[in-house]
């Protein structure tokens, strides 16, 4: 989710764009998945039953469980982020592995399955995989030796190097031949040189950096703390800090979702004692905020799919059973409600 | 406490000469629990049938030979009870009398409880808080020491080796004078568990072997029984058990996680027999470390307790008890102590020999509830009696209740103080037909558990609620069948349940659950046994089917059905001079199915295994 859903408005272009090119052409067979939302079910702590569902929303038909249909084996995993490259898709698995699966009909082209801890987010870049990892619990159940891991072959195999980074690394963005690294605990920025396979730049800020974006050509990575979220920019070509935008929104999580017309969706959570969470709206162009743009309880995913104008957002209903997606207009009326998997963490729209 | 030394000094007058005894002298809570349940369903395994599975756990034993389902995660991990399609902490499990469920937890491991440590295990099932008290609500698991006095020396040496890198060994001595008792056992059970699976988790599903699984397991028990006068006893019961295991993970996992579990526990009962009553004192304990990554759990459960029986007349029997339990939970996240009081009452009416009713009452107080009202009731009546054939007519309905565990009310961050207890409502109605060597019984029962707690993720926090209510019904039949052909014996066993237990109530605006089975409970379940035995060499074959699960109650993910095959062969006369040598040998899971009992938790194929005794 994260990062991808802003590049999703790219892709939809890119294929518009393509297909456009290609209109002429003999027609290429598509593969099911190719358009559409694909849902993203975390599973349970314990049951390692995440896996992907498939939303057809011309026709509403919803496809359970994509992964083991196409190659007749269970997922087998939490399933913590899905990033889109080069046409294929990359499951990541913070049970420590990734599936690499063609993203036209989810059969594997490969998988990382050795020496990762608690992966949580990937890019590709200079023809390898970045990922980063939480690395293992130590007694005291902090993450001290967390790293990237750097697999050779975009298609998978093994982990050739770790490279150390701050406490709980989560989204990477690739600029170039360098890599953003989201160090969550410590407030740090971490820039990797994709080549030399080393950190050579720290960048401080304040809160914990949880996902990277990119809209209008800017680079920007929201960063959450209990009463604020900030939006920062950076020079690219000297790793420095070339903006910050401050909300006064309290409680966010890391979940936020890009719109049409620079609107942001994020959502909130009041936790203890009162449990009530928000969905909360804000423009990075005219610092409009609206902290309870729809309220409820449960919320643990957010998308946006910009052509229709529609927000998708998922309700893990306690992880009991089957989570919940429920579909908003731009004002915020429920359009519609979908059943789907254990735990519904995100989208990846197209 | 005061109402306590007022049942001691009531009982204390008791007259102390006295020529019979009213309760079996082997074993008091064993004697009471028959008298007091009745109309009630329930399995006994006696020491002899205990002692063809010596070398195996409590979880082994009911997931093969009872209708109660073993939730496993794995050979030699977790494996909890659920009855009739509760969890595993509607089941209350005692030891000599002693309630051994771990109060932070409220559960108990199966796997870390030893057929070799007890000599016989009763199930009973249903609830019945009246009789036997917390967290019998799907039902009960009893297990009982021997305390047999004038039964002689003996001393037994056990080995075992099987595969995936099984060894237990095992010894126990006795003496049983017409005075003292003393039997010392000592075991060791380790293996392995280097299973070969198939890794669902990986492209291509390799064969791999279980690199994590590892478990060790020891243990004593020292039991211990003094006949002080002809109606005066003093018993005791010592038993420490430590295990160290790698935890398995579930496929796709890459975790390392390592247990210990430690536990020591102690009961010792005075009891007093008189004409026509008994009296008991009970007292003990029970200390359990949990080591999970080297972050320690403690908890800590005293018990004192006394109970009298009385018969009146050969109509009319009473029974009165009183129960004190100090819980203290030192636990990674909070500490907390808990203290209970329980009062219980019972009475039996026999009218005549074929027909017993039974009323059961219980309060119960803990921090400043007060539950004053929790009764059962049950009948048994055999209506039918003709030469050797006979027909009787079960009947019961019974309250139970679970005290909320320490755990969900301390837990930091997110225990709930403010929780009721989870409480349910059984009734059953049985047949039994006896027909000479045939006896055959069916069971239908209805149960309604509400307050059934759960913990929710409220927010970033987990926090439990009473908020599930779930109704179960279902039917169990079972039979034996015992006959001769020539010199061959043949003993058939056979048991199917069918259970439909289902959510009733929604948990949230979204959940889509309700009238769908309950997660991980199998509609239907069978077992068949065949012992064959022709002088001392005995062939015993162990069926069993487990229907298909559901993972969620209302997903479309589902676990196949499974049916598994033991084949036990042995000899048990074998001699050398003095010592008799028992051999067995043994194929598990005989034709090597493929199975998980819970999603991606793989199970062993088959295995051999060999056991031979020194008995003297």
């Amino acid at each position: 989710m994260k990062k991808h859903l802003f590049q999703s408005s790219k892709l939809v272009v890119i294929l518009l764009i393509l297909f456009s090119c290609t209109e002429n052409q003999p027609e290429v067979p598509r593969g099911e998945f190719e358009s559409g939302i694909l849902i993203l079910n975390e599973g349970a702590f314990g049951s390692n039953d995440g896996e992907v569902f498939h939303l057809d929303p011309s026709t509403e038909e919803l496809k359970p469980n994509i992964f083991e249909s196409a190659n007749g084996r269970p997922f087998a995993g939490l399933l913590q982020d899905i990033v889109y490259e080069n046409d294929q898709l990359y499951l990541v698995a913070n049970t420590g592995k990734i599936e690499i699966v063609d993203a036209g009909d989810f059969t594997s082209t490969g998988a990382v399955t050795t020496d990762l801890d608690q992966p949580r987010s990937l890019t590709v870049n200079s023809g390898k995989i970045f990922i980063s990892d939480y690395g293992p619990y130590d007694a005291d159940f902090n993450t001290p030796e967390s790293y990237i891991a750097v697999v050779q072959e975009i298609n998978g195999g093994g982990v050739s190097k770790k490279i150390p980074v701050s406490r709980k690394p989560e989204d990477l963005i690739s600029v170039g031949k360098f890599i953003l690294v989201a160090g969550s605990e410590e407030g740090m920025v971490e820039v990797i040189d994709a080549k030399q396979e080393e950190v050579v730049e720290t960048i401080e800020v304040t809160g914990s950096p949880k996902v990277f974006f990119e809209t209008n050509g800017i680079i920007y990575l929201y960063a959450i703390d209990a009463s604020e979220v900030r939006f920062y920019s950076f020079n690219l070509e000297n790793f420095t800090i070339a903006s910050t935008d401050i909300f006064p929104i309290s409680m966010a999580t890391g979940k936020i979702a890009s719109g049409n017309d620079g609107m942001l969706y994020l959502i909130r959570s009041s936790g203890f004692p009162d449990y009530v969470d928000a969905v909360a709206t804000l423009s990075l162009s005219n610092s409009t905020v609206n902290p309870n743009w729809h309220e409820g309880s449960g919320f643990y995913g957010i998308g946006v799919d910009q052509i229709r104008g529609e927000i998708y957002l998922a309700n893990s209903n306690g992880f009991q059973g089957n989570g919940t997606v429920t579909v908003l207009d731009e004002s915020g009326n429920e359009v519609d409600e979908v059943e789907v998997g254990r735990g519904p963490s995100g989208f990846l729209i197209r | 406490m005061i109402l306590l030394l007022w049942v001691l000094s009531f009982f204390g007058q008791i007259p102390e000469k006295q020529d019979t005894v009213s309760l079996s002298e082997i074993e008091v809570n064993a004697a009471v629990l028959e008298r007091y349940s009745q109309g009630q369903k329930q399995i006994t395994w006696k020491k002899e049938d205990l002692s063809l599975v010596g070398s195996q756990s409590l979880a082994d034993l009911l997931s093969v030979q009872s209708p109660v389902f073993i939730r496993q995660y794995g050979p030699g991990m977790l494996a909890s009870p659920s009855f009739r399609g509760t969890s595993a902490g509607h089941t209350a499990i005692f030891w000599n009398g002693m309630p051994i469920t771990s109060p932070s937890l409220g559960q108990s491991d199966l796997t870390l409880l030893p057929v070799f440590a007890f000599e016989s295990a009763s199930l009973h099932f249903g609830s019945n808080g009246a009789l036997i008290g917390n967290e019998s609500i799907g039902g009960s698991i009893h297990l009982n020491s021997e305390s047999k006095f004038n039964a002689g020396s003996t001393f037994l040496f056990t080995q075992e080796l099987g595969s995936f890198g099984q060894f237990n060994t095992q010894a126990k001595g006795r003496i049983s004078t017409e005075k003292l008792i003393a039997q010392s056992k000592i075991y060791r059970q380790f293996s392995e568990n280097n299973f070969p699976f198939r890794n669902l988790a990986l492209p291509e599903t390799p064969i791999q072997r279980q690199a994590h699984g590892q478990v060790s397991q020891w243990g004593f028990v020292q039991d211990f029984g003094w006949k002080i006068t002809s109606n005066k006893k003093l018993k005791t019961s010592l038993w420490f058990h430590e295990a160290d295991r790698e935890i398995q993970a579930p496929l796709g996992s890459v975790t390392q996680d390592q247990q210990q579990d430690q536990s020591l526990r102690w009961v010792m009962d005075y009891e007093q027999y008189a004409a026509k009553s008994t009296f008991q004192l009970k007292t003990g304990f029970v200390v359990e470390n949990q080591i999970f990554n080297k972050s320690l759990n403690r908890t800590k459960q005293f018990l004192l307790g006394t109970e009298w029986d009385y018969q009146v007349n050969p109509h009319w029997f009473f029974h009165l008890g009183a129960r004190f339990i100090h819980q203290i939970g030192e636990l990674s996240t909070y500490q907390a102590v808990d203290q209970r009081v329980e009062l219980f009452q019972s009475v039996k009416f026999e009218p005549a020999e074929n027909l017993n009713l039974a009323l059961n009452l219980r309060q119960i107080s803990y921090d400043d509830q007060v539950q004053p009202w929790i009764p059962s009731l049950g009948m048994g009546w055999t209506f039918w009696k003709k030469g050797n054939q006979e027909l009787k007519l079960n009947l019961s309905a019974g309250k139970g209740f679970k005290v909320p565990t320490l755990n969900d009310r301390f837990w930091f961050p997110g225990g709930n103080p403010d929780l009721l207890p989870e409480n349910s409502w059984t009734s059953e109605a049985g047949l039994e037909w006896k027909s000479g060597k045939l006896s055959q019984s069916l069971t239908g029962y209805h149960m309604s558990v509400d307050d059934w707690i759960i913990w929710l993720p409220q927010g970033n926090i987990w926090s439990p609620q009473n908020i599930r209510k779930v109704r179960s019904e279902g039917i169990e039949y079972q039979g034996t069948f015992r006959f001769p052909t020539g010199k061959v014996k043949w003993e058939n066993q056979w048991q199917y349940s069918l259970n439909r237990a289902v959510s009733v109530r929604k948990i949230s605006d979204n959940d889509s659950s309700v009238g769908n089975q309950l997660p991980y409970t199998p509609q239907h379940q069978a077992n068949f046994s065949m012992k064959a035995k022709y002088q001392s060499v005995y062939l015993l074959l162990q069926n069993s089917f487990t229907g298909e699960r559901n993972v969620t109650a209302d997903n479309p993910r589902t676990l196949d059905a499974y049916f598994l095959s033991n084949l036990t062969m042995g000899f048990s006369e074998f001699a050398l001079g003095d010592f008799k040598i028992p051999i067995q040998f043994r194929i598990q899971n005989l034709f090597n199915t493929e199975y998980q009992v819970l999603y991606l938790r793989p199970m062993p194929g088959r295995s051999y295994h060999f056991n031979l005794s020194i008995q003297l």
